[in-house]
């Protein structure tokens, strides 16, 4: 009965979406009355109605119902309660009620906090989310529907989540960056509105920033939660893959810092009209791209859904429909010119340069992950794989030149800046404190390796250039709180991941060794040893479990790796064990059981890996309350 | 001059939902058309274990079987391995591997550490018999049934529930 409910109350939201997506717009264009709606009321009650039909969703696991097909094929009566909860958006029907309620949110929280009195415009932007909301409901209603039923005899018991999945950080990590995705949405609705109406350049931008932000805020998180969730559950401790899905959530991520960074010049100058349009579209349309990628099946890929041409169709035509007529709307728009004149000495230039940057980052990406389909598409099915090596020779030079940008681009002024007094000092400064650096690396490596030394001058570069601005402006610490934390943490945040990125890419150390029990072997400045294996059982799963301990001198640790074999599917999984440090992880991961008790097992030391997580955080929360802040100024 | 200015990215947006949709189109067809029903096509290439010994066709001489496609570089592949183990240990099925565009030492390395759920390995570095295939990219899983002939193909990861949807059916008759 509930599954119904929920799928009956899925088509109202329909129907209303659809409603609330043409109304208001031609309202304002025929200039009836009658049809205008009240859009406060509306968008909290699609916002209720979406909420109620997933959680009946979420019951539905909760309960076990398995005739609901896509419970079935998710969940298990042995899982535990907060991972069939999590199963809801484990794959992809219920990701996709999950993405829509996203959506919503987002739409919700626009109309309440947006204090405009500009009833058109919020009528626009209204009705241009519902549009895309209606197609999104649209597509999961007739493709993948989440409330199917397997009648008239269900089957007894569910497939099971894939047993990689049932993990934390696992659970959080999908949320996340479909709030991020989605919440690209709300510039997207803006920058058409603003076409449609003609609005202000300044005034438009100021609207679309702090939406930008927290979608770019979002977007970090759930990036950084994938990335570390990879590290520890993939077995292999590699924390990015340039896998085509990575990609498909990096160049949005881009694209999203590009676009906030380029609404703060159009907000205060009223210049980059243009090119913040562009960006809100693109930006936009690069997060439906991804959502198009995974699901159509044309990318195989750890992170993809099941295959179905008949998706891929459906999502291309959303795609297409949307970002096809805004841009559309945008090649027939007579602007106006931007008045607002500047030099190549002020901040200006400088976002004008970080967009370049950025954006061309973005398309080189976005280039090297299409052209593997392109090549076999154009040659007649052969293969071409760009890997790792492609993407890393792109990156650096683009994150050597942002990060130089980003040492400096805080003291630049609008206009004109009138002095540069402040480059020897940072740059002083800056060398001093790499100099720091390297000596705590060399007391705690007892090595240096020149590779790493970029990345690690770059940091420092941006941390002294990033806390130096207090200083040199005598800001107080009222003042710090209030305007400048944000910006504060999220550059810091910036400078923390280039460093472990930079060490961790450098110092680690790896090996795979055959061992029996109570045998050791010495690797780096630790011994390490195999103590002990033992058969463990679990909710769902039976495992092989090892003890490790890594010897320092006087300090020892342990560290427990598993094989485990989940009992519904079969399906083995690797945990690996950690020791997490602020300076190092020790990481040990099971390989296969060659004799009795004789096992293969890789261990690494990967230091400074934790500070990538760290700094992504930073910039997360440097960014959301960025956005909090600008929401509450407009 | 300014107007055919602003219609520069509506145009690049087009070329690439164009092509987008021309793979997606032409990816239909050939999935569903090859090979299906027809018997397995011939060959001759060296088993991945052994430059010197050449396979072919009468070598896959357990029927029914499998035929996997993977490779190092693939991902994907990896996330399979464990259920084709599996399959290996709980199923009479054979399972013979088709290692595609690979580096032959990393290719046994991986068998090494992680288990070779394959019979043998066709070593097939230039994607001949996979052309013949029609092979789309790796994973990729071809069922063969008592005759040699292929009933069944899987693109993407073979898991327990596309075993028990599409190629279960097989061993039971």
């Amino acid at each position: 009965m509930i599954p119904e409910i929920g799928h009956i109350i899925l088509i109202t939201h329909l129907v209303l979406s659809f409603l609330g997506g043409v109304m208001p717009l031609m309202a304002i264009f025929t200039k009836r009355d009658s049809l205008v709606l009240p859009i406060k009321r509306l968008s909290l009650f699609l916002f209720t109605l979406i909420s109620l039909s997933f959680l009946s969703l979420v019951y539905s696991f909760l309960v076990d119902d398995f005739s609901v097909a896509y419970v079935a094929q998710n969940s298990n009566t042995n899982l535990p309660d907060y991972f069939k909860l999590a199963a809801t958006w484990g794959a992809h029907e219920g990701s996709l009620v999950l993405w829509i309620l996203a959506m919503n949110a987002w739409l919700i929280s626009f109309i309440f906090l947006t204090p405009s009195t500009d009833k058109r415009f919020l009528a626009s932007v209204f009705s241009i989310s519902c549009q895309v909301i209606f197609a999104f409901s649209l597509f999961t209603l007739f493709t993948s529907n989440p409330f199917e039923r397997i009648l008239p005899i269900p089957p007894l018991n569910g497939a099971d989540l894939n047993p990689s999945l049932q993990d934390i950080a696992f659970t959080v990590h999908p949320p996340l960056l479909y709030f991020g995705y989605s919440g690209l949405l709300i510039p997207f609705a803006i920058a058409v509105s603003a076409m449609l109406f003609d609005i202000d350049t300044k005034k438009w931008a100021g609207y679309a920033r702090p939406w930008a932000l927290m979608s770019c805020s979002f977007l970090t998180l759930g990036i950084a939660l994938g990335s570390w969730w990879a590290y520890y559950e993939l077995g292999w401790g590699g924390w990015w893959f340039w896998d085509p899905v990575e990609n498909a959530a990096f160049v949005p991520w881009l694209l999203s810092v590009a676009l906030f960074h380029s609404l703060i010049t159009s907000q205060n100058r009223g210049v980059f009209g243009k090119w913040s349009l562009l960006l809100s579209i693109f930006a936009f349309a690069t997060s439906l791209l991804g959502t198009f990628l995974v699901r159509s099946g044309i990318l195989t890929s750890v992170h993809a859904f099941a295959l179905d041409p008949e998706r891929g169709v459906f999502l291309l035509g959303i795609l297409a429909f949307f970002i096809i007529g805004s841009l559309t709307l945008y090649s027939l728009k007579e602007f106006k010119f931007e008045s607002n004149t500047y030099e190549l000495s002020s901040k200006e230039f400088g976002f004008l340069l970080n967009n370049l940057l950025l954006v061309v980052l973005a398309i080189s990406i976005l280039f090297g992950t299409l052209f593997p389909l392109l090549y076999e598409a154009y040659t007649d099915g052969k293969q071409i794989s760009v890997g790792a090596p492609y993407f890393e020779i792109i990156l650096f030079p683009f994150a050597l030149a942002l990060g130089l940008l980003q040492g400096i681009a805080l003291y630049l002024s609008w206009g004109q800046s009138k002095s540069f007094s402040f480059l020897p000092r940072v740059l002083i400064e800056s060398i001093s404190f790499f100099a720091l650096i390297l000596l705590l690396l060399f007391v705690l490596f007892d090595n240096l390796y020149l590779s790493s030394f970029a990345t690690i001058f770059l940091a420092s570069w941006i941390i002294v250039g990033t806390l130096q601005v207090n200083n040199n402006r005598n800001i107080g610490y009222w003042y710090f709180l209030k305007k400048r934390f944000a910006v504060t943490f999220a550059h810091v945040g910036m400078a923390i991941l280039t460093l472990g990125v930079g060490i961790v890419t450098s110092y680690s150390l790896e090996k795979e060794i055959i061992l029996s029990p109570k045998e050791s072997f010495e690797f780096g400045d630790q011994v390490v040893r195999f103590e002990s294996i033992e058969d463990k059982v679990g909710p769902n799963f039976l495992s092989k479990s090892a003890i490790i301990s890594f010897e320092n001198g006087k300090n020892t640790s342990e560290v427990i790796t598993e094989k485990r074999t989940y009992s519904p599917s079969g399906q083995l999984t690797t945990e690996a064990g950690i020791k997490a440090e602020l300076f190092k992880d020790l990481y040990v991961s099971m390989g296969d059981n060659l004799e009795t008790e004789i096992w293969s097992f890789k261990v690494q030391i990967k230091p400074f890996i934790r500070w990538i997580w760290l700094g992504a955080l930073l910039i997360a929360i440097g960014s959301f309350f960025s956005g909090v802040r600008q929401i509450r100024r407009t | 001059m300014k107007k055919t200015l602003d219609l520069i990215p509506l145009i690049i947006f087009l070329a690439l939902i164009l092509v987008l949709f021309t793979f997606l189109s032409g990816r239909e067809d050939q999935l569903e058309s090859v090979l299906v029903d027809k018997s397995f096509p011939e060959f001759s290439l060296t088993s991945l274990s052994d430059e010197s010994s050449f396979k072919s066709k009468k070598d896959i001489s357990e029927l029914p079987a499998l035929v996997n496609v993977w490779a190092t570089w693939c991902i994907a592949c990896r996330v399979e391995h464990p259920f084709l183990m599996k399959l290996k240990e709980n199923s009479t099925i054979k399972i013979y591997g088709l290692n595609y565009k690979d580096d032959r030492i990393k290719a046994l390395d991986l068998l090494e550490r992680d288990g070779n759920p394959f019979e043998f390995s066709i070593y097939d570095f230039e994607g001949r018999l996979a052309i013949d295939l029609g092979v789309y990219g790796a994973p990729e899983t071809f069922f063969i049934d008592k005759e040699g002939i292929v009933r069944e193909r899987h693109v993407g990861v073979v898991d327990e529930k596309v075993w028990q949807e599409k190629f279960a059916q097989y061993l039971d008759d």
